[in-house]
């Protein structure tokens, strides 16, 4: 797909560790080093202070899970001393768990080992590899340390986060790991940019775009939660004055309500905070986060969709967003917060179209021409006819749903695993049928409710411009 | 590099398609699936409906109660419905091995046909429960990358499973490439 990558270096030899020995991790994990393999590097370990960060986080789940209820009941003191004890319990189990987890690279391989009663030893093929991201939360921000996250093809969830790496330590082996994955061209001539880390360094290769961070606020107060939420509130305070009476759990819980509902664009405000996008040669390179940074990395060549979101109340400013599908993310996956999908979390139309060129070489996103099905599709979808379409390109099929989001999915032929052609029972009475086109990252794009003969038209079209695009590319 | 759009030229008029499950009648040999996978399905149909019906005539004779006789209606009912649509589904498995890709297709209320290419695909299962292999049956299924293809082929004699397989691991491993 991208002409312009050169030819992936040949990877280092994986014998001798060009990582310098951290100072702080012994040299040698692993009682015995059971890695049996003769020229295999020793095992390292993750930062020692790892437990401590792993304690102090489970502190904050165990304050939740006491709740406030619990602290009106029992008082201040025992509160905190029943936390106490729990996040000490937490703190000694992660030690444990620090003590027997050990990784190294084998050839291709990144094994993890990990577990004292059943010990699991993970081998990950770096060949599979598909994205790389190191996220730093605001405790690891603190003590200078980093998580290291992978995701693979065919893994449920994120493989092996590695947790904690010194922050060096993290963007050697990030760089390592991508070098041996293959497409990712081993980034040789440029400076070590991950040795010395600020709060959010400028992203190595060229720069692509910086979203602004007042625009990120605006389009988050643009959202139904944060333009619901003054009634929320309105309503609840009425009900206060009108009853006259306040008890400490009442508010307190109200007051979390709030916060739950504020969650999301809060965070997303959090996460997408300094939103910095760069390419590096073959790869896509994404900084954010304000609290927690993340900087994550994408082979081009591992971009299985592009998905493109009109929500209905950034109309007005005609923003949008981007996000990206890579293979390995269920689509069930619960915690969409960890799925590397970021592409662009608010931007205006020539931002994203120029995003969007980058991605995918050769996609116009204005000169997207889509269909409509044809006028009888109307029985099925009274109000939505209008807003669902399907539209062939040069080199990727799109398709457009949606009637309040409006949403734009643009899959490169080159990457449709299968088409499929469905047939309800009210569509074969209006001679209608629908047309997937499955991906493996995401749901894949549906052209809904075509003429039947179009349809098959279209499956035939798909499979032979996805052959056609397979030979090329 | 300009991105000419090609949109979505009005579709040839090829004339009608032969059926609603057979497109491309010129290019696409149609196999269908032994009929012996109907026997397969009414017996597992059978047992289900007699574990239901079981229990009901026991609820029915200890409390006596009208309810259990009109559920046991019902369920007969439900059940000599299921026997024509197995039969009638069955009929409309079918598959077809193109140059460079499988068409399966199947379903009687919602139709469904699936075109995956060969070379997306990550691994063939064949599988025979206790059942199909008293019929002497097997199933193929084809695993691609992505979680929503489905190319599964029940009803297969085991030795055109096997030529399946063959095939399509031999077609596979000559085309595959990287995601």
């Amino acid at each position: 797909m991208t002409p312009d990558l050169p030819m992936p270096d040949p990877p280092p030899p994986p014998t001798p560790a060009p990582l310098p020995a951290p100072a702080t991790a012994p040299g040698d994990g692993g009682p015995g080093g059971r890695g049996g393999v003769a020229d295999a590097e020793p095992r390292q370990r993750l930062h020692p202070l790892s437990p401590v960060l792993h304690g102090a986080k489970s502190l904050v789940v165990v304050i939740a899970g006491l709740s406030w209820s619990t602290l009106s009941r029992v008082g201040f003191g025992w509160f905190a001393l029943m936390a106490a004890l729990l996040a000490l319990g937490a703190t000694v189990l992660a030690v444990v768990s620090w003590y027997n987890t050990g990784y190294h690279v084998v050839g291709r391989e990144l094994r993890v080992h990990e577990g004292l009663l059943w010990r699991r030893t993970r081998a990950i093929p770096l060949e599979r590899l598909q994205a790389v991201e190191v996220v730093r939360p605001l405790l690891a921000q603190l003590t200078g340390l980093a998580e290291l996250r992978l995701e693979v093809v065919g893994g449920a969830k994120t493989e092996a986060p590695l947790a904690y790496l010194g922050v060096a330590e993290a963007g050697v082996l990030r760089r390592r790991l991508l070098a041996l994955a293959g497409p990712a061209p081993a980034p040789g001539p440029q400076p070590a940019p991950d040795d010395v880390a600020p709060a959010v360094p400028p992203p190595p290769g060229r720069a692509l775009h910086a979203v602004s961070n007042r625009d990120l606020l605006v389009s988050q107060l643009l959202t139904p939660q944060a333009f619901l939420l003054p009634f929320g509130v309105a309503f609840v305070v009425a009900q206060f004055v009108s009853e006259g009476s306040y008890s400490f759990i009442a508010v307190a819980s109200t007051i979390t309500a709030m916060a739950g509902v504020l969650l999301q664009p809060v965070r997303r405000v959090l996460d997408d905070w300094n939103f910095r996008l760069a390419r590096d040669e073959g790869t896509l390179r994404v900084r954010n986060g304000l609290l927690e940074t993340r900087a994550q990395t994408v082979p081009l060549s591992r971009v299985q969709t592009v998905g493109v979101t009109w929500p209905l109340l950034w109309r007005a400013k005609g923003w949008l967003r981007l996000r990206l599908e890579v293979a390995g993310y269920s689509a069930a996956e619960g915690d969409d917060r960890n799925r590397p999908d970021r592409l662009l979390p608010v931007g205006d139309h020539p931002t994203g179209e120029a995003i969007v060129a980058e991605v995918l070489p050769g996609v116009r996103l204005g000169a997207l021409a889509t269909t409509l099905p044809p006028t009888r599709a109307r029985w099925l979808r009274p109000l939505s006819r209008r807003a669902v379409g399907a539209g062939l390109d040069e080199r990727v099929f799109a398709a457009r749903s949606g009637l309040l989001t409006r949403q734009l999915t643009v899959v490169p032929y080159a990457r449709i695993q299968s088409v499929r052609v469905t047939q309800g029972p009210a569509q074969r009475r209006l001679r209608l049928a629908t047309v997937h086109a499955d991906t493996a990252g995401g749901a894949g794009a549906a052209a809904p409710d075509r003429d039947l003969a179009e349809a098959w038209w279209l499956a035939a079209e798909l499979t032979a411009r996805a052959h056609a695009a397979r030979r090329a590319g | 590099m300009t991105g000419e759009p090609v949109g979505c030229p009005p579709p040839p008029p090829t004339g009608a398609p032969a059926g609603p499950l057979e497109p491309w009648p010129e290019t696409v040999r149609w196999q269908s699936v032994s009929t012996d996978l109907i026997r397969v399905e009414l017996l597992r149909l059978a047992g289900l409906l007699g574990v239901v019906l079981v229990g009901l005539a026991v609820g029915w004779v200890m409390s006596g109660h009208r309810l259990f006789g009109v559920a046991v209606g019902a369920v007969v009912l439900v059940g000599a419905v299921r026997v024509v649509t197995i039969v009638r589904a069955v009929h409309a498995w079918g598959y077809a091995e193109r140059e460079d890709d499988l068409l399966v297709r199947h379903g009687l209320l919602v139709r469904r046909l699936s075109v995956v290419p060969y070379s997306r695909m990550q691994f063939v299962d064949v599988s025979a429960g206790p059942l199909e292999r008293a019929f002497n049956l097997a199933t193929v299924q084809l695993h691609t990358a992505a979680a929503a293809s489905d190319a599964r082929v029940p009803g297969l004699r085991p030795a055109e499973a096997s030529r399946l397989r063959d095939r399509l691991t031999a077609l596979g491993e000559t085309r595959t490439e990287p995601l």
